[in-house]
């Protein structure tokens, strides 16, 4: 059924879809109104999940560990400083195998405070062995959820959808919501390989020396490996059900280009309107979306990227590091080939500033010009 | 202790072969019952009953929180044999008690006491109607003669019966009950109630003299030679004198105890349309509301200090305004002008102030000068104090009043004629005047004469079977009678406001008393307030914290991390702790709602105590 519904509505109907038994939430702009319509989809009786109160995010996930290691199919969204509280917890569901769904809202982290989008919460937890997905429009948003439960079961690792603030949290656009009976028969009922139980009683999360440790988290570093073909099968049964899938990357019209733009989230529409407009002027742009962030798919980023002279990755983030993450990730994932493209980075729409087809094209015009450097980032539209 | 089977001994050690055999998630592969994390512990729980603040200040030590338990569970006969293991008469003390539990009740620090007396009373009149009494031993042959059948006689005389004595009580009067049945007017204790309890003591196998005078109809001496043992109880029925001019001169002037003993004799004494009433304490008191009921228009009670230093029960005080008794403070009579016939002419006063404190603590009042003036009255009634009075022990003291000496054991210290060891207790002694504490020299006096009978030292008893702070000796400890709850009690350890965790309780109002309204209840010295139904009861017994004891709430098994506290199963009481998985966290203990929970050293034997 088509609706005309925002992107936090989406989510709240991708949990509903997937059959979450416990949803536990602390409340945060832009987050909020995914947990509010989920509360309302609980008390009217559409979704039969326990919806746990909590004084904190922190708390909120840990919540989860409960639930999640009861063998409840498990759920939280949380935005910015919300899952920057989070971060402690992160990486012990990831350690504890629990295959939790987080929806993050991409929103500027404070100070200054600042509730518009930005990717810097997300990115910054790339090391906390969550897979992590990035949507473009509200319909990707839902679809995401459904298969991130899927392949959180599938391999015992958590999966966090991100999405950027008030451009999908809060507008609306037209999204096909599946019946119950197809997500059904895409998604199968959680079945744990272990869970609590009282009449055979196990330590979870226990204490394990230096004679297994490592293995351990070799274990959990292989499994994450493992999420490359099994993220595959999965958008193949999506694609079979659904009619319609999502890959590890997104490219569009990168025959030819002379330079590829890189993007996440939102910014990829925009980039999309400045490719087609360079196209037209004869200016050979093409342009692909990063989807699956973590574990990063590097063949298909090799082979996308491998034999463009050059790219730019534009960045909604910023971080003490090289700049931009997206860029210092493609950058060492692309230096090993013996024949790869100049990589630049590019940094804009902080703080949810906007992003026009015309600062791309600018970001384009200066990379091809020759005016751009590879070892400092362009920070684009910073005022004079 | 039941043997249980440990968990520990099916804790199974799984070796892993290869690190690819390990599992999918965090999880341990056998149970984690090896791991015995109880040796990380260094201070452990235990489940330690404890002893209420009511308890602790109730001069009988009467276990409140296990008979309210007992209401709750419907088995009143058991309340009612509950209460009688340390406090004899709850018909009685449920009415005229003071209340001292209620005003140390824990429950107030959330919103107000438990109404026990009403309780208590409730139970009483219960056991009272049924006739039931507990079972008594066959004699053993020693015996006890009473003197005076006041409370202190009749709570010697129960609990000596208990302990296999032969007790008789000698009672001066012909009718039974001393201050009970003479002193406190029947509107606060009614007749029939003291006449039962008699019925019970004789179905126990007392014997009762009344209409016997010992030093009159029996000489002391004789007491002292027919029986083992000797309790005197003879109270404080001699009235202390105003000592002004026209005291004794007048058929209109009269001592409280005179009027209130009289009345209970079935006399309706003249007393006019104005009386006036000297004096602060409950005598007083008593004494203006029965003037009140006998038809005086207008009653003042002439107290020289303030209310605050009144030693009449605040209660009291407050149902006799309420009665139309007038309050004249700082005021003292000085002179009473009669007439020829006898009548009182004028009563002249003299107002007072408060000077510094005298030996008693409150300030003693001193007549202002100057400040003579008059009132009429028809009739004065004196109720300034009683003194402790026992006629025949003149011969052999050179005290000539006030109370009797007595030792710690209240075994009469003084050589007396005859084989017989001589206790006393009561008002004749120097303890409160209060029918608790009356009691509670009873029971001592019982306990010590029977460990006097057995050659066994009574400080090294009243050591183990003295309560919380050392008010009241528990008799059931004395008896090794088991508690309500099996599980081991620390007679020492009191359970104060401090201890108890109110956010567990919700507030709750007290059952609402039916109490006749002023005007109707001083028609007649008819009691004024019902005793509670079963269901009202019940519904009180709710708000009880029950503090320091266990209920099994269940909150130390919900809160407990290391699922260390295990039901103690289906036929047995409460729950016990896994000392091999126990970490000694404390969580139980914190959140114990009533402080049934102790935390002590671990080289602490748990099985003892």
């Amino acid at each position: 059924m088509r609706q005309v519904i925002k992107g936090n509505h989406a989510v709240s109907h991708g949990v509903r879809l997937s059959r979450v038994e416990v949803i536990s939430a602390y409340p945060i702009t832009p987050q909020t109104t995914i947990v509010e319509e989920l509360s309302e989809m609980c008390a009217s009786g559409a979704l039969d999940a326990k919806f746990i109160k909590v004084e904190s995010e922190h708390s909120a996930l840990a919540a989860l560990i409960g639930s999640a290691s009861a063998g409840a199919r498990s759920f939280t969204a949380t935005s910015s400083q919300g899952l920057l509280l989070m971060h402690e917890v992160l990486h012990w569901v990831c350690g504890a195998r629990l295959p939790i769904v987080l929806a993050n809202v991409n929103r500027a982290v404070g100070p200054g405070w600042n509730i518009w989008a930005e990717q810097t919460d997300s990115v910054s937890q790339r090391d906390t062995g969550w897979i992590q997905i990035y949507c473009e429009s509200n319909q990707e948003v839902l679809d995401s959820i459904i298969m991130a439960y899927k392949l959180a079961e599938r391999l015992m690792l958590p999966v966090m959808v991100a999405y950027d603030a008030f451009f999908l949290s809060h507008t609306s656009e037209v999204v096909d919501i599946p019946e119950q009976g197809e997500v059904d028969a895409f998604l199968p009922p959680y079945e744990p390989p272990y869970k609590i139980d009282v009449d055979n009683p196990k330590m979870l999360g226990g204490m394990i020396g230096p004679d297994l440790y490592y293995e351990e988290r070799y274990l959990i570093y292989r499994d994450f490996m493992k999420a490359m073909e099994v993220y595959k099968e999965i958008c193949e049964d999506f694609q079979g059900i659904f009619g319609r899938t999502y890959g590890f990357v997104e490219t569009y019209r990168i025959e030819g280009a002379e330079l590829v733009l890189v993007t996440a989230g939102t910014l990829t529409s925009v980039a999309r309107i400045a490719v087609d407009k360079a196209r037209q002027a004869g200016i050979p742009l093409g342009l692909m979306k990063v989807r699956l962030f973590r574990p990063v798919p590097l063949n298909v980023w090799r082979q996308t990227l491998g034999n463009v002279p050059k790219v730019v990755v534009i960045d909604r983030n910023l971080v003490g590091g090289l700049g931009g993450v997206f860029a210092s990730e493609i950058r060492s994932a692309l230096y090993e080939l013996d024949k790869r493209p100049v990589i630049y980075s590019a940094i804009a729409g902080l703080g949810g500033r906007d992003v026009t087809p015309r600062d791309i094209r600018g970001i384009a015009d200066y990379v091809l010009s020759g005016q751009a450097q590879t070892d400092i980032p362009i920070f684009w539209g910073l005022k004079e | 202790m039941m043997q249980v089977n440990k968990r520990s001994d099916m804790a199974k050690k799984v070796e892993i072969g290869s690190w690819r055999d390990l599992p999918p998630m965090n999880i341990s592969m056998g149970t984690m019952l090896h791991n015995l994390t109880g040796s990380w512990r260094f201070i452990k729980p235990i489940y330690l009953d404890k002893v209420p603040a009511c308890q602790n200040t109730c001069p009988c030590g009467n276990d409140i929180e296990a008979w309210i338990k007992l209401i709750q569970r419907k088995e009143i006969r058991d309340a009612y044999l509950y209460i009688k293991r340390e406090e004899p008469f709850p018909a009685i003390l449920g009415r005229v008690c003071f209340r001292f539990c209620e005003e140390a009740c824990n429950r107030s620090g959330l919103d107000e006491s438990i109404r026990i007396r009403e309780l208590e009373r409730f139970v009483g009149d219960m056991g009272i109607s049924k006739g039931i009494y507990p079972q008594v031993p066959d004699y053993h042959g020693k015996s006890l003669g009473v003197i005076g059948s006041g409370p202190a006689g009749m709570s010697v005389a129960y609990f000596a019966r208990l302990l296999g004595f032969r007790v008789t009580i000698f009672e001066a009067l012909d009718v039974m009950g001393g201050i009970l049945r003479v002193g406190i007017p029947a509107y606060r204790l009614p007749r029939s109630i003291v006449e039962a309890e008699f019925e019970l003591l004789k179905n126990m196998g007392i014997t009762l003299r009344p209409g016997t005078r010992v030093g009159q109809d029996i000489s002391l001496e004789q007491c002292c030679r027919e029986f083992d043992y000797v309790f005197v109880a003879s109270g404080a029925h001699k009235s202390r004198r105003l000592g002004i001019e026209g005291e004794d001169a007048s058929p209109y002037v009269m001592t409280g105890l005179e009027l209130l003993k009289k009345v209970a004799l079935g006399q309706t004494p003249t007393l006019g349309n104005h009386v006036t009433v000297v004096g602060g304490g409950n005598t007083a008191i008593d004494a203006a509301r029965t003037a009140i009921r006998l038809g005086a228009q207008e009653v003042t009670v002439l107290y020289r200090r303030t209310e605050t230093e009144m030693p009449a029960h605040p209660e009291e005080v407050e149902e006799a305004r309420e009665e139309g008794v007038n309050f004249h403070f700082l005021a003292a009579p000085d002179k009473i002008e009669l007439d020829e016939g006898g009548r009182i002419q004028r009563l002249i006063c003299c107002e007072m102030e408060l000077g510094p404190p005298d030996e008693s603590g409150r300030r003693a009042p001193v007549k202002k000068p100057d400040s003579r003036f008059q009132m009429n009255t028809d009739t004065l009634i004196t109720a300034v104090g009683e003194i402790p009075w026992f006629e025949p022990l003149q011969t052999f003291t050179k005290v000539k009043h006030g109370p009797l000496q007595t030792d710690h054991e209240l075994f009469v210290t003084q050589p007396l004629p005859g084989k017989a060891k001589v206790y006393a207790g009561g008002d004749l002694i120097d303890i409160p005047h209060t029918v608790a504490h009356a009691l509670a020299s009873g029971k001592r006096a019982a306990i010590a004469m029977d460990c006097d009978r057995r050659g066994i030292n009574f400080r090294e008893v009243e050591s183990k079977i003295s309560i919380g702070d050392g008010v009241a000796l528990s008799f059931s400890k004395y008896m090794d009678l088991p508690p309500l709850n099996p599980v081991r009690q620390d007679l020492h350890q009191v359970v104060n406001r401090d201890r108890i965790v109110y956010d567990y309780f919700e507030e709750a109002s007290p059952v609402q008393l039916h109490i006749r309204p002023p005007a109707q209840r001083k028609m007649h010295f008819e009691p004024y307030v019902s005793t509670l139904t079963q269901e009202e009861a019940g519904q009180e017994c709710e708000r009880c914290i029950h503090c320091g004891r266990c209920t099994e709430c269940d909150n130390c098994l919900i809160f407990c991390p290391d699922i260390s506290i295990l039901p103690s199963g289906e036929d047995s009481f409460g729950y016990r702790f896994d000392y091999d998985y126990c970490k000694g966290c404390g969580i139980c203990f914190t959140e114990c709602p009533r402080h049934a929970i102790s935390m002590v050293d671990e080289d602490v034997d748990i099985e003892e105590a």
